[in-house]
């Protein structure tokens, strides 16, 4: 037997590479990627695509205009914000990007015990923890990588679709975007792992991280935005009766409270947070539009901050929680 | 009380969920060298009993030492010292044999893996398997490939959950020379089995569990000068039904 038992970090990226390694073998990943590159790339193109329309629109008034003598200022010409065209990609992470990330966490969890490795592995002189963290730190780097052939991929087609190149302002708002992508993977992927790792059956722990996420980044943000009043109405509820901001502010005030619950519900979505961050930095929620990344990053750093936490969060409760010894294979 | 011979010893080792007992207070005493069958039907508590040894389940009570370590307070200095082979193991499929063993080595803290696993596949005869990969194996080539990343390390205790479930007659024999080359080279076998044909012709020494309970302990060398008027199939069914009078 060795004398000197290994170190937990030489072990834990021993694992973490194990795994990176064998999804590269396996084609999940790449297959995952890619449906998720061209979904990404297919909403870009339509992006592009009614941009170029308001655009053309736009110059057919202005020429219209100017053809009967007219000011070309008094219509407003179409704005233009080439990371806008995102939108898109961010509401394919949102949605595709979590549910490869659940299977994901599952297929890491039911391969192990499918295969009896995972009583292989925790008869090792490793706590068993390490195990859990490593798998963890594993998805983590899927998701890092997966994600930045995304973004990356997209952020090359933007210029060809938009005809405008992106700056290193730019870069570094795909960067933050990239950042908030990997944690809000990153949890999904540790609820997938870890309910499949405890429950009965890795596929009953996978139908109840689905339920967790329907029910948590779904049905939640739903039930909190449909409460908002100003929702209802195309442009605001105040915008239309067009209430001045002062009477706006006097009416919420009355309504505290019930502003507060809604927005509860809303929060309580790691979901909501990725896109809130994600569409302020990137400029696709009008009131960020081409607002200086200090500023956005000021104002929206409380999101950036839950979706490090919770990812931290989960991923300590999945560290603290002992795998059932009775539950090492597929079927227990 | 466990000599400084000892490999495995317990004291009153149990476990119970609940109000339900899956392994009643076992007292055993397994000598550095032995070859041990641990025999009873499915469901006595063997592998519960692998379990604990092997670290993977905490007891609810008593205490065990494996390799000179206590399974609770030094449950990384156990894990250093033993070799498990768990039923049906299927390893990883997309990995050849030698990127199963590396893996493995490496996670056993060996300064040199990869010499580790080539004096393991030449000590098995596995050679020509190496580069090949896992899930194109049978069923016998797979279970040497398991048996192979329980003694990279060169462990003290080796335990091995019914080996040689599922093999063809030409696997179990196989299996049993190596069994025996291991032991000849000082390794400790703790091995559930069903076989008992293969406890007669490998163990040293037997134990019988029924109902999480040990009904009969002893070396095979006493069992065949006791009992040698019956077969060693009627001496398993009487007491592992309770209908014989044995040491236990």
């Amino acid at each position: 037997m060795p004398n000197i038992l290994p170190s937990i970090r030489g072990s834990v990226m021993t694992i973490a590479l194990r795994d990176a390694r064998e999804q590269l073998r396996d084609r999940f990943l790449f297959w995952a990627t890619l449906a998720l590159v061209v979904a990404s790339t297919a909403s870009l193109v339509t992006g592009a695509i009614a941009l170029h329309s308001d655009a053309a629109t736009y110059a057919a008034a202005r020429d219209q205009l100017l053809a009967l003598g007219k000011d070309a200022a008094a219509i407003a010409a179409p704005e233009f914000y080439p990371l806008k065209l995102m939108r898109g990609m961010i509401e394919q992470v949102e949605i595709m990007g979590a549910v490869i990330a659940l299977v994901a966490g599952y297929r890491a969890a039911a391969a192990e015990r499918g295969r009896q490795t995972l009583a292989l592995i925790l008869t090792r002189p490793l706590p068993h923890w390490a195990y859990r963290l490593a798998k963890i730190i594993g998805g983590m780097g899927l998701a890092a990588v997966s994600l930045g052939i995304v973004i990356i991929a997209t952020a090359i087609l933007l210029p060809v679709v938009s005809g405008i190149g992106l700056g290193t302002d730019d870069a570094l708002r795909l960067a933050l975007t990239w950042a908030a992508g990997v944690f809000y993977l990153t949890v999904l992927f540790t609820l997938g792992f870890g309910l499949s790792l405890w429950a009965r059956s890795p596929a009953s722990g996978l139908i109840a991280a689905f339920a967790l996420w329907i029910l948590v980044v779904l049905v939640a943000p739903q039930i909190g935005d449909t409460m908002d009043p100003d929702n209802q109405v195309a442009g605001g509820v105040f915008a239309q009766l067009s209430v001045p901001k002062a009477e706006q502010d006097r009416i919420k005030a009355g309504f505290a409270g019930y502003e507060t619950f809604r927005n509860g519900i809303e929060v309580a979505s790691v979901t909501k947070h990725f896109e809130r961050f994600t569409f302020a930095i990137l400029g696709i929620k009008d009131t960020y539009t081409g607002a200086p990344v200090d500023k956005v990053l000021a104002e929206k750093r409380g999101d950036l901050l839950f979706l490090f936490l919770f990812s931290l969060g989960l991923g300590g409760l999945v560290l603290l929680r002992p795998i059932n010894p009775d539950r090492l294979t597929k079927e227990s | 009380m466990p000599s400084s011979n000892s490999a495995v010893s317990t004291h009153g080792l149990g476990i119970s969920y609940g109000d339900a007992v899956a392994l009643h207070p076992l007292t055993l005493d397994v000598q550095k060298g032995e070859v041990f069958g641990f025999l009873g039907h499915n469901g006595a508590g063997k592998t519960t009993t692998i379990r604990l040894l092997t670290t993977l389940l905490e007891p609810t009570t008593g205490s065990a030492r494996v390799a000179g370590h206590d399974i609770i307070s030094d449950p990384l200095k156990v894990r250093a010292a033993i070799g498990y082979l768990p039923e049906n193991v299927r390893l990883y499929d997309r990995f050849t044999t030698r990127e199963n063993l590396m893996f493995f080595a490496r996670l056993s803290g060996l300064e040199k893996p990869a010499d580790a696993v080539h004096e393991t596949l030449d000590f098995l005869n596995i050679t020509e398997l190496a580069d090949r990969r896992v899930g194109t194996f049978s069923k016998g080539m797979r279970q040497r490939v398991g048996l192979a990343q329980a003694i990279l390390h060169r462990p003290d205790v080796l335990f091995l959950d019914e080996p040689t479930s599922g093999l063809d007659p030409m696997g179990v024999r196989q299996l049993r020379e190596i069994i025996d080359r291991l032991n000849a080279a000082g390794m400790t076998i703790f091995m559930n089995t069903h076989l008992l044909s293969e406890v007669a012709r490998s163990c040293t020494s037997i134990g019988v569990l029924a109902q999480g309970r040990l009904v009969f302990r002893d070396t095979m060398q006493v069992v065949a000068a006791r009992y040698d008027e019956h077969s060693l199939e009627e001496l398993y069914v009487g007491v592992a039904a309770g209908h014989s009078e044995v040491a236990a």
